[in-house]
Parts: C-alpha cells; sequence; structure tokens
C-alpha cells in the first residue's frame, strides 16, 4: 500500500443503492437536513462547497441520512453509542470540577469526516515524504547531528531541548530506523489545502480510539461503508503487527506494549490495542534488566523481551539515568537500549521531533535530508530564539497562536493532554512573559482557520471545526498511512477551540475507495496454525488477578453478612450477641455496619474489586469489567437517591450480578494460568471468610441463631435439609460448612479446589521438591479430611482461617514478588 | 598537587531490600590539569553485576546489580589524583555581551559545546527573581572571566553556607529567595543566573582538600562531596571552574569528578530500592596532600 492510489485513472462511478437515492437529495440539498447549514464565511467546508451544493463524495451520505427519519437515525447512532458503552471504551479527563480526575465515557459524533479517494492519495503520499523526513531528522539528532554543526538549525534547538536525551545521543549509529510509528495533525485551510499543524513521535495516541470508532460507526451505517467501499483500516495494523513481531529475532517470547499504567489518560487504549494486536501489555515494573537482555517479571520466571511498543514518555523509562523521580520506569532500560538489548518503537528521545521550532525550518530540513520540496505544508511558524522572527511576532500577536517552541517536560501541565489538537487562540500570561524573558522558548504560529465538517447537533447538521489525526507505520520497505484516522470536532464554532479535556468529540474518518476491500481480520492466520498455550502472565498481572478473585468474593461475602444483619434487624430481632459478631466480622472486611450506611461499605468492596480489574482489562472479556462497572454504578446511583433503607433488595441485586461476573469468568475465560490465579483468590478468600465466620459463631456458648446464619451465609440450608434431616446441631453445620468435601461453599471444598490449581501453575510439578506454598496447603488439606467435627473447636477454627492468610502470603512470595534471585527455601512461619 | 581521595558513602534501610540497582558517579574523571593515577571503587555486598561505562559528558559510571536481599549499601571510592591547573588570564576573556553571542552561535555538539549548558535543565531552571540578580551583577561590557569571578565573590557575601537549610529537593527559588544552602544550592544559583545572562555555566561535583595549607583558612563543605560551576570564556580559554561557596577560581584545591547540567546529571548516586520508610545515609570525604606542596611555576 505504497501510494499506487495516486497513479489509478479517476474511478468510474457505478450505480449502487446509494447513489440512487442520491439524484433526489441532490436536487433539494438544502431540504430537511441541511437547512440552516451555513459554513462560517472564508471556511473551507468538507461536505459543501462554495455554492452551497453537496460535494460529490458526501452525496451519498447525506442522501441516506436524508432519507432516514429521526428515530431510525437515533436508533443507529445509539447502536453506535451502545458498542462503546459495552466495550467499556473510556478516556481519563485531568482536573475534574470535584474528583480531581475522571474516566469519562468516549464520545463518538455523527456523520463521520469523508475524504475522497484521490484527495487522500495526494495526502498519504505527501504524509509518507514526511514520515521519511522526521526518520532522518532523528537519525540526524542521535547520530552525527550534522544539522547543527553544518548551520541548517540552530545550535539551541538540539541543546536546550528537553527531548534530547543524552543517554542515547549516539543511539542512531546502529541504522536501523527510530520511528516506526508516528501521528500528523492536520487542519485544512481556507483555501482547501491540508496543513501540518504538529508531529507526534513520543507515544502517538488515538490510533486505537480510532478502530474503535470505525467499530462503533460500523454498527451504525454498516450498508453505507459497504456501499461506500469505504477503505479498512485493519490491514494497516496487520502489517504493523507483522512488522513488530519480525523485529524480534526469536530470542523474545512477544511483543511488548510498555504502557505508564491505568492513571494514564489514554490507558484503555494500551490495554486495546495490546488485546487487539496479540501484545503483552507491560508497565516499566513488569521488566527488568539482566545481563545484557529486558527481561519480563513472569509468575514463570524472567522471561526475554526484544520489541516494547513504547506508550510511556521516556524521560519516565529509566530512573537511573532519566527521570530519576520517576517511579514507573524500568532501572538500567537506557543503558538496555544502547546494549542493542532491546527495540523501543519508538526510540526513548524520538519526542524532540515534536519540538514545534523545528516547524520553522521545514524546507531547510526538507532540501538538507531529502533534497526535494515538501509536498505537505506545514503551519507557519516563527522561532522567537532569532530577533526578526521575535519582532515580527510580538508585533502581530492577534493573528498569531503562541506556543512553547519545545516539548513539554513531564512537570508541567502541557503534558498530560495527549489527545489535543490544534491550536490556542490566546496565550497565557506565562507564555508572554517568555516571549520578553525567554524569547527562544516560544513560537508564533499562523492560526489557521480550520475547516468545518457536519455533526449533528439536536438533530441538525450543522458546521464545527475539524483536525485530523493520521497515523503511518514503517516496514521493512518504506511508510504506509492508515487510511482513516482520528477526527476531533469542537465543541462550539471557534475554529480554534478543538480539544478533548473541554468537551470536544471524535469523529470516524472514512476514505473512500472505488473497488470492495477483500475483508482483512487480524484472526486470520497467514499460513497455518500451531494452538499454543498462552506464555505466563507477568507477575503483576497475575497479583491483580489474584485480588481480582479475592476482592470479587470479598464483596460478595460482604454483601451476604449484610443481607443477613439487616433481614435479622427487619424480623425484628433484637440487637444481641449474632449481630455483634456478624457488625464485627463486617467491619473486618471494610463495612463498618455501626459507623454509617452499608451500602457505602459494599460501595468500597466493589470498587476495589472494578479498580483491580480495571488494572488488568486486557487479561479478561470487556463484558466482566462491564458487570464490575455496573455494580459500582447500581450502588452509587442508590446512595445517590439515598434509598438505602431496602438493603436487603439491593444485597440481591448486587448477588446477581456477582454471579453474572462468576458465571462469565467461568464460562468465557480461557482457563490457564491467569485464570488459575483469579480462582485461588476466590477459593482462599471464600475459605478465610468462611472460617473466620464460623470461628465466632461456634464458640463454646454461640449466639441465639448462630448456626442458621453460618448456614444461611454460606448459602446452603437446602444442602443442609437434605442431608440431614435432623434439627440444627453444632456438629452437623459444622460438618457441612467446614469439613464436607463435596459441598461448594465448604472450606474443605475452596482448600481442596486451591490444591489443585496450586499443582497446575508454573514450576509446582509434582516430583520436584515442594515449595512452601504447595506444603502448608497439602497439610492443610491432610488437617481438614481428618477433623472429627465433634471436637473440632472455634480455635481450630481461627487457625484454619490463620493458615489460609499464611498460605496466601507464600503464594504471593511464590509468584508475585518476581525477583530473579533463586527461588530458595522460604522459612515457614510456623 | 596529588591527593589521595577517599569517599565513603553508607545507606542504612529499613527493611532489607534486594534486586537493587544503582548508577555510581564517584570517580575522578581525566581531564586537562587533573590526572588520575588510580581509581577504585569498592561495593557491600559485593554486587552481581558491575559495569563500567563513560555518559555523555564523558563521566565515569560505575552500572550496579545487587540481587541478594541486604539491609545496608556501602560504596568506597579510593583515588590518587595529580592536579596541576594553569591560573586563567581572566581579564583576556570577551565581554560577557560578545561571549553571549559566541555561545549562542557555537555549533559545537560535542560535551563540551556550550549548547548544552545554555538552557533550562531539570534543576537549575530559568526563573525571573535569579536572573534580575544576575542582570544587577553582571555587566555586559565587563570581561567576562573577571566579571564572572565578581560575581562569584559577590555570591559567597551574600549567601550563608547552612548545611541542614536545605535539602536534595530544595528547588532552587527556595535557596535564593532565603539567600542560604550548601554548595549545591550555591551552585546551581549561579548557573541558573550565568545561563539567564547568556553565560554557559555546567555543574561540577567533586572533592576539596579537607586540610588546609598552614595560613590559610579552612574551606566551606570540605567534609563532604562538593560542587562548583564550569563556565564556558569563549573558544579560545573553553571552560573555567568557579567556587561560589568559596568565592574562588577553581585550581588546585578541587578535584573534579563529574560535569553535568546540573545535579541531576551527576549525582553521585542514583538508585532504584523498594523499602518503606526513611533510609539512613552517611557519607564522608577525605582529601589528603601527599608529600610536600610543589609550588607551581
Amino acid at each position: 500500500m505504497m501510494r499506487p492510489l495516486a497513479l489509478e485513472p479517476a474511478p468510474v462511478p457505478r450505480p449502487s443503492t446509494a447513489d440512487a437515492t442520491l439524484a433526489a437529495a441532490d436536487e433539494r440539498p438544502a431540504a430537511g437536513l441541511l437547512r440552516g447549514y451555513r459554513p462560517p464565511a472564508g471556511v473551507f467546508d468538507e461536505a459543501v462547497d462554495a455554492d452551497g451544493a453537496v460535494r460529490p463524495h458526501y452525496r451519498a451520505l447525506i442522501a441516506a441520512l436524508a432519507a432516514m427519519d429521526e428515530p431510525e437515525r437515533e436508533r443507529r447512532f445509539s447502536s453506535a453509542g451502545q458498542y462503546l458503552r459495552e466495550a467499556g471504551v473510556y478516556y481519563r479527563i485531568y482536573g475534574g470540577a470535584e474528583r480531581g480526575e475522571d474516566a469519562r465515557a468516549w464520545p463518538l459524533a455523527q456523520p463521520p469526516l469523508i475524504i475522497a479517494q484521490r484527495e487522500w492519495a495526494e495526502l498519504a503520499a505527501g504524509l509518507e515524504q514526511r514520515a521519511q523526513l522526521l526518520e532522518k531528522l532523528l537519525g540526524d539528532f542521535y547520530g552525527e547531528r550534522r544539522l547543527i554543526s553544518d548551520g541548517v538549525l540552530p545550535p539551541a534547538l538540539l541543546g536546550r531541548n528537553p527531548e534530547f536525551l543524552r543517554p542515547l545521543a549516539d543511539q542512531a549509529a546502529s541504522g536501523s530506523p527510530l520511528i516506526r510509528f508516528i501521528a500528523v495533525d492536520l487542519g485544512r485551510g481556507p483555501d482547501g489545502r491540508w496543513w501540518v499543524l504538529g508531529d507526534r513521535t513520543q507515544a502517538p495516541s488515538g490510533s486505537g480510539f480510532a478502530l474503535e470508532n470505525r467499530v462503533a460507526t460500523s454498527r451504525a451505517f454498516p450498508d453505507l461503508i459497504r456501499d461506500l467501499k469505504i477503505q479498512r483500516l485493519a490491514g494497516f495494523f496487520q502489517r504493523f503487527r507483522e512488522t513488530l513481531n519480525a523485529l524480534d529475532d526469536g530470542r523474545g517470547a512477544r511483543v511488548g506494549v510498555l504502557s505508564p499504567g491505568p492513571h494514564n489518560e489514554t490507558y484503555f487504549e494500551h490495554a486495546y490495542l495490546a488485546r487487539y494486536l496479540g501484545f503483552l501489555l507491560l508497565e516499566g515494573g513488569d521488566l527488568a534488566v539482566h545481563g545484557s537482555s529486558v527481561v519480563v517479571k513472569t509468575v514463570d520466571g524472567a522471561k526475554p523481551i526484544r520489541v516494547l511498543w513504547r506508550r510511556l514518555d521516556a524521560d519516565f523509562a529509566d530512573p537511573l539515568e532519566l527521570h530519576a523521580r520517576s517511579r514507573i520506569g524500568t532501572p538500567g532500560l537506557a543503558r538496555a537500549v544502547r546494549a542493542g538489548a532491546v527495540e523501543m518503537v519508538n526510540a526513548l528521545g524520538s519526542g524532540i521531533l515534536e519540538t514545534r521550532a523545528l516547524l520553522a525550518f521545514q524546507p531547510a530540513l526538507a532540501r538538507a535530508l531529502l533534497g526535494e520540496e515538501l509536498r505537505l505544508p506545514t503551519v507557519a511558524t516563527w522561532w522567537c530564539g532569532q530577533e526578526a522572527e521575535r519582532d515580527y511576532v510580538s508585533k502581530h500577536l492577534e493573528r498569531l497562536s503562541i506556543a512553547r517552541a519545545f516539548p513539554q517536560t513531564v512537570e508541567e501541565e502541557e503534558h498530560r493532554r495527549p489527545l489535543d489538537l490544534g491550536m490556542r487562540r490566546a496565550p497565557s500570561d506565562r507564555l508572554l512573559d517568555d516571549l520578553a524573558n525567554d524569547p527562544a522558548s516560544v513560537v508564533g504560529q499562523e492560526l489557521v482557520g480550520l475547516s468545518t465538517a457536519p455533526m449533528f447537533v439536536d438533530g441538525r447538521l450543522e458546521p464545527r471545526p475539524v483536525t485530523l489525526r493520521v497515523y503511518l507505520a514503517r516496514h521493512a520497505n518504506g511508510w504506509s498511512v492508515m487510511p482513516g484516522g482520528f477526527a476531533r470536532v469542537a465543541s462550539s464554532t471557534d475554529p480554534l477551540a478543538v480539544t478533548m479535556q473541554s468537551g470536544g468529540r471524535s469523529v470516524d474518518v472514512w476514505v473512500t475507495s472505488d473497488r470492495p476491500e477483500r475483508p482483512v481480520s487480524l484472526l486470520e492466520a497467514t499460513s497455518g496454525f500451531a494452538r499454543r498455550l498462552p506464555s505466563a502472565p507477568p507477575a503483576r498481572a497475575a497479583d491483580n488477578l489474584f485480588w481480582l478473585g479475592r476482592y470479587v468474593e470479598r464483596a460478595e461475602a460482604a454483601t451476604r453478612l449484610v443481607r443477613l444483619h439487616a433481614a435479622r434487624l427487619a424480623e425484628g430481632e433484637r440487637r444481641g450477641a449474632l449481630e455483634a459478631e456478624v457488625g464485627e466480622l463486617l467491619a473486618g472486611i471494610g463495612v463498618d455496619a455501626a459507623l454509617g450506611d452499608p451500602a457505602e461499605g459494599l460501595l468500597r468492596r466493589v470498587r476495589a474489586a472494578f479498580e483491580t480489574a480495571s488494572r488488568i482489562r486486557d487479561r479478561f472479556s470487556p463484558d466482566g469489567w462491564r458487570v464490575l462497572r455496573e455494580l459500582v454504578d447500581l450502588i452509587e446511583r442508590r446512595l445517590e437517591r439515598d434509598e438505602t433503607d431496602d438493603l436487603p433488595g439491593l444485597a440481591s441485586e448486587v448477588l446477581i450480578r456477582l454471579s453474572g461476573f462468576t458465571g462469565l469468568v467461568r464460562e468465557n475465560m480461557y482457563q490457564f494460568t491467569g485464570w488459575r490465579f483469579l480462582q485461588a483468590g476466590r477459593l482462599l478468600e471464600r475459605g478465610q471468610l468462611t472460617a473466620r465466620l464460623a470461628a465466632a459463631l461456634t464458640r463454646d456458648e454461640p449466639p441465639e441463631g448462630a448456626l442458621e446464619a453460618l448456614l444461611e451465609f454460606a448459602d446452603s440450608r437446602i444442602t443442609y435439609r437434605r442431608r440431614y434431616s435432623v434439627t440444627l446441631s453444632r456438629e452437623t453445620v459444622i460438618d457441612l460448612i467446614v469439613l464436607d468435601p463435596l459441598n461448594p461453599r465448604s472450606i474443605a471444598f475452596q482448600v481442596n479446589g486451591f490444591k489443585t490449581l496450586l499443582d497446575e501453575l508454573p514450576g509446582m510439578r509434582r516430583g520436584e521438591t515442594p515449595a512452601a506454598v504447595s506444603r502448608r496447603a497439602a497439610r492443610l488439606q491432610v488437617r481438614l479430611a481428618t477433623a472429627d467435627p465433634a471436637e473440632l473447636s472455634h480455635l481450630f477454627l481461627a487457625r484454619v482461617a490463620a493458615d489460609l492468610g499464611d498460605i496466601s502470603d507464600l503464594l504471593g512470595e511464590q509468584f508475585f514478588s518476581a525477583a530473579p534471585t533463586a527461588r530458595g527455601e522460604r522459612p515457614e512461619a510456623e | 598537587m596529588i591527593y589521595d581521595v577517599t569517599l565513603n558513602i553508607a545507606y542504612d534501610y529499613p527493611a532489607a531490600v534486594k534486586d537493587a540497582r544503582h548508577v555510581l558517579r564517584v570517580r575522578p574523571r581525566e581531564l586537562d590539569g587533573q590526572s588520575v593515577r588510580t581509581a577504585r571503587v569498592t561495593v557491600a555486598p559485593h554486587p552481581d553485576e558491575a559495569g563500567r561505562e563513560l555518559d555523555f559528558f564523558g563521566n565515569a559510571l560505575d552500572q550496579l546489580l545487587i540481587l541478594p536481599e541486604h539491609e545496608a549499601l556501602s560504596v568506597a571510592m579510593r583515588a590518587r589524583v595529580e592536579v596541576r591547573r594553569a591560573l586563567p588570564d581572566l581579564e583576556a576573556t570577551p565581554t560577557i555581551a560578545d561571549l553571549a553571542a559566541a555561545a549562542a552561535a557555537d555549533r559545537e555538539t560535542g560535551p563540551t559545546g556550550p549548547m548544552h549548558f545554555l538552557g533550562d535543565s531539570r534543576i537549575a531552571r530559568r526563573i525571573d527573581a535569579v536572573s534580575a540578580y544576575a542582570r544587577e551583577l553582571i555587566d555586559p561590557a565587563a570581561p567576562a572571566g573577571e566579571a564572572v569571578l565578581a560575581f562569584a565573590s559577590r555570591m559567597k557575601a551574600d549567601f550563608t553556607f547552612a548545611p541542614g537549610a536545605t535539602t536534595v529537593d530544595t528547588p532552587l527559588q527556595e535557596a535564593f529567595a532565603k539567600r542560604e544552602g550548601v554548595c549545591q544550592d550555591f551552585a546551581h544559583v549561579m548557573i541558573a543566573a550565568l545561563r539567564g545572562v547568556g553565560v554557559p555555566a555546567a555543574y561540577v561535583s567533586g572533592f576539596l582538600r579537607t586540610s588546609p595549607p598552614p595560613g590559610r583558612p579552612r574551606l566551606e563543605g570540605a567534609d563532604a562531596m562538593h560542587a562548583w560551576v564550569d563556565v564556558w570564556l569563549g573558544p579560545d580559554m573553553g571552560w573555567q571552574g568557579f567556587d561560589p561557596t568559596n568565592g574562588v577560581t577553581v585550581l588546585d584545591d578541587h578535584v573534579v569528578v563529574a560535569i553535568g547540567r546540573d545535579y541531576s546529571d551527576v549525582a553521585p548516586i542514583d538508585g532504584v530500592v523498594l523499602t518503606a520508610g526513611p533510609q539512613k545515609t552517611s557519607h564522608s570525604v577525605d582529601v589528603v596532600p601527599v608529600g610536600e606542596r610543589v609550588r607551581k611555576a
């Protein structure tokens, strides 16, 4: 897909269903939908030409939309919205009014931005040339630095650039490209030409959102996508995946996506792309540098990795040689890069290409690096480190956007807006101050009057300013452009205010084609297949899965206890010894009924599970995550409406949803190592909580109703009646709840199940010296199997609870600490 | 002058740590006017991996990995270094204005190029109050060498050397506003001030002779690692050291370890250990002249 499209003859129009309705709509273009659609004067509109006629490549869409009545449009739009909600697409927003940081649902607007094939081909050719320029420019910065020594660029552009990373100053010596995946932000000026507004090379965001926009939009307009032969995005990603896989020389297990973690604005995208491309989602803490290689700390020991697609800002990547305060990096990573142990996509330090001051030297750079003129113009930029330019900027402030000349460092606010495109009109006081006192830190840029595109606002199409981010990937023999992109529309008509943080929205981008494309799916195997077991999960992911299991179980236990507690109070029972015991247990797991609304405690428990799940979204289905989010919503709504007096009702709803989660995990999750950790967490938590409750309720003189409560908690009333047709006795209840290996709620069942899972975990093979966790679990199994219910005291049960706590700790030490030291014997804490 | 230099750094952790990675920048550098006869670094516990490299600025890095659990870390560096620096002719330097113009236009991209030492670095950032202080004290028409030495002496007079008044994390503004701090703060203030008037300035970490020659006062900051400033005085003279803590030019009392844009480039030890609570650190330095002082011609 290099650039053959530019050479093809003009497409011959072929009739299609969409074209058939077109003629009718064309005769009265202003009718209905476009009534009152008036782009601002002097601005290019994507859909309508200067005479108000619909442009040819928009006709099918406008006609199709006009042919729908409003309910149908609504239905289509909401099916797109529903997809996004179900897939859990979100991004984080900073500085929200009260909460500071919040996850927002993805704001997709309709209809898509359409770009005609011929125009796109020309644009793509310009973008490919631009990518070559950037690749060579970066190669020079981290190589010979001739552009500086020959005087093409002023020395300050390198010397005071915070993204010139000196520990990697000579990394271009290997000759391999330092950038492989970049984005270019574009805007279309009044003359109809596309202009480059900026380059994104550090860790370009949005390509995953572009994919999700496409999936969502295809739910709304499957017919139009087919009729207009909209170019697909999957092929681009497939090729990119193959390229990264090919960079691995066979020593690494998989390609990793290196993410800053769940608190990043675009973490959803990192998890989504990792899942979509089959890459491993990693954080800095998952990696270690051993000798001359980079390894992933997995539950099965250290596994080498050779290729990292970096979404983490370079400065954070290595606290030893880059930002010493970074807590999300990998010590020694810069050295590993120097040693050629790992391929960074893009290279650490590639953010230097985002320097706005470079835009002031484009023609000279193109001549020096490519020996040709740029096909795609860049926004006119004046770097104020030069006297004449500074004077010009100072005199024309009203016509220019004043911006930072250099990439922002991690401490600065602007840094945290990866999805902002476009420019700002009013410069801050700080910028004006710097223009006077440190002019080299500032650029002036021409304000581009962005083109407008139609967007539905209150059921009508309105022109809204739009910017476009386009993605390019480097393959073995050159660059290719993703046929589509990430477009942003402003919430106001101000052609400069396009930002996601202040209410902007995003639309899908359609590039038309004159021939249907064969569907490419990333699931297609190119040459046969071999069924392979998933590689061992990183220790952090396993740790989170284990705790997810524990938290979900804990939420369930808390809910059962709250229901028990509430039901007894409702039945008019006096607050007696039993209530006190249950209340104490609840307080022990974070639901203090005496202190406040128990629903708030439940919310905390459910949130803990949800937040843990959010950290490992790449590891289980979006449905499971969604169930947990709905749970959080459910309890929050109850609390907001102050309807928590119906606690038993709320508890039942929570229990049903939790069992929904359990069912999804059991039925849908691939039952390998990751799943085993999740299950292990559930079993240990359930065993431990049951043991604690049983110990509390089976003291020598148990409070009134204790045995019923225990059966109720363990959901074993019916089983009890079936198995023991006698009245309740301490002995029989203990037998069923503690020792019966066939009761799925008994402690023995949990311990046996845990031991079975444990034996399947990495490094636990039979015949080898058993690890401490394994020995402890086996011993507990025996103790439960041989115990006599008649002699079983609450002290025994308290000991079982403590044992299960120890086993959990030992499991953590065995698998989650993941230090590369030999896993020697650990002293048993008995 | 030949010195025997000893540096000891010790960390006591509140709980055992393992899998610790460190970078050390403690070995004296080979430079014009300074030659390193021997230098030896010992680390306890014994590192599982140890590698030596030079960084971009030519400083010696020791890269360490210590895998097993340990509750303390100690680093000892012993070196014998000969220092013979020529007395600079500070009068024969371009004016501050000419120097700033030459610095802005200089195209040397290597580690000695002034371009690396003109803009903001992580700690030494342009601050209006500091730039104003520099503009007030530095006459653009004065010979740069003299103006810089005068500035360093003025800093010694204006600022109080006060161990404990600041920490490694104290922002530059704060030390400047209080007019007190340790050698690190002095150096950062001077760097920010000089860069604010277009003069390239680098941060130097190193050692200062601990025992003064008879009849001379004891120098401040001598019992710990010291810091001062290298200033670019034009393409002919190149870099020259100035010590704002003591208000002097750098001659034979100073032993250079590492040069960078500010402290964050040359911290003697960086590392990542996972541990909770405060760690105790200590560090001590001895710089003892070997034999008799030989007066340079």
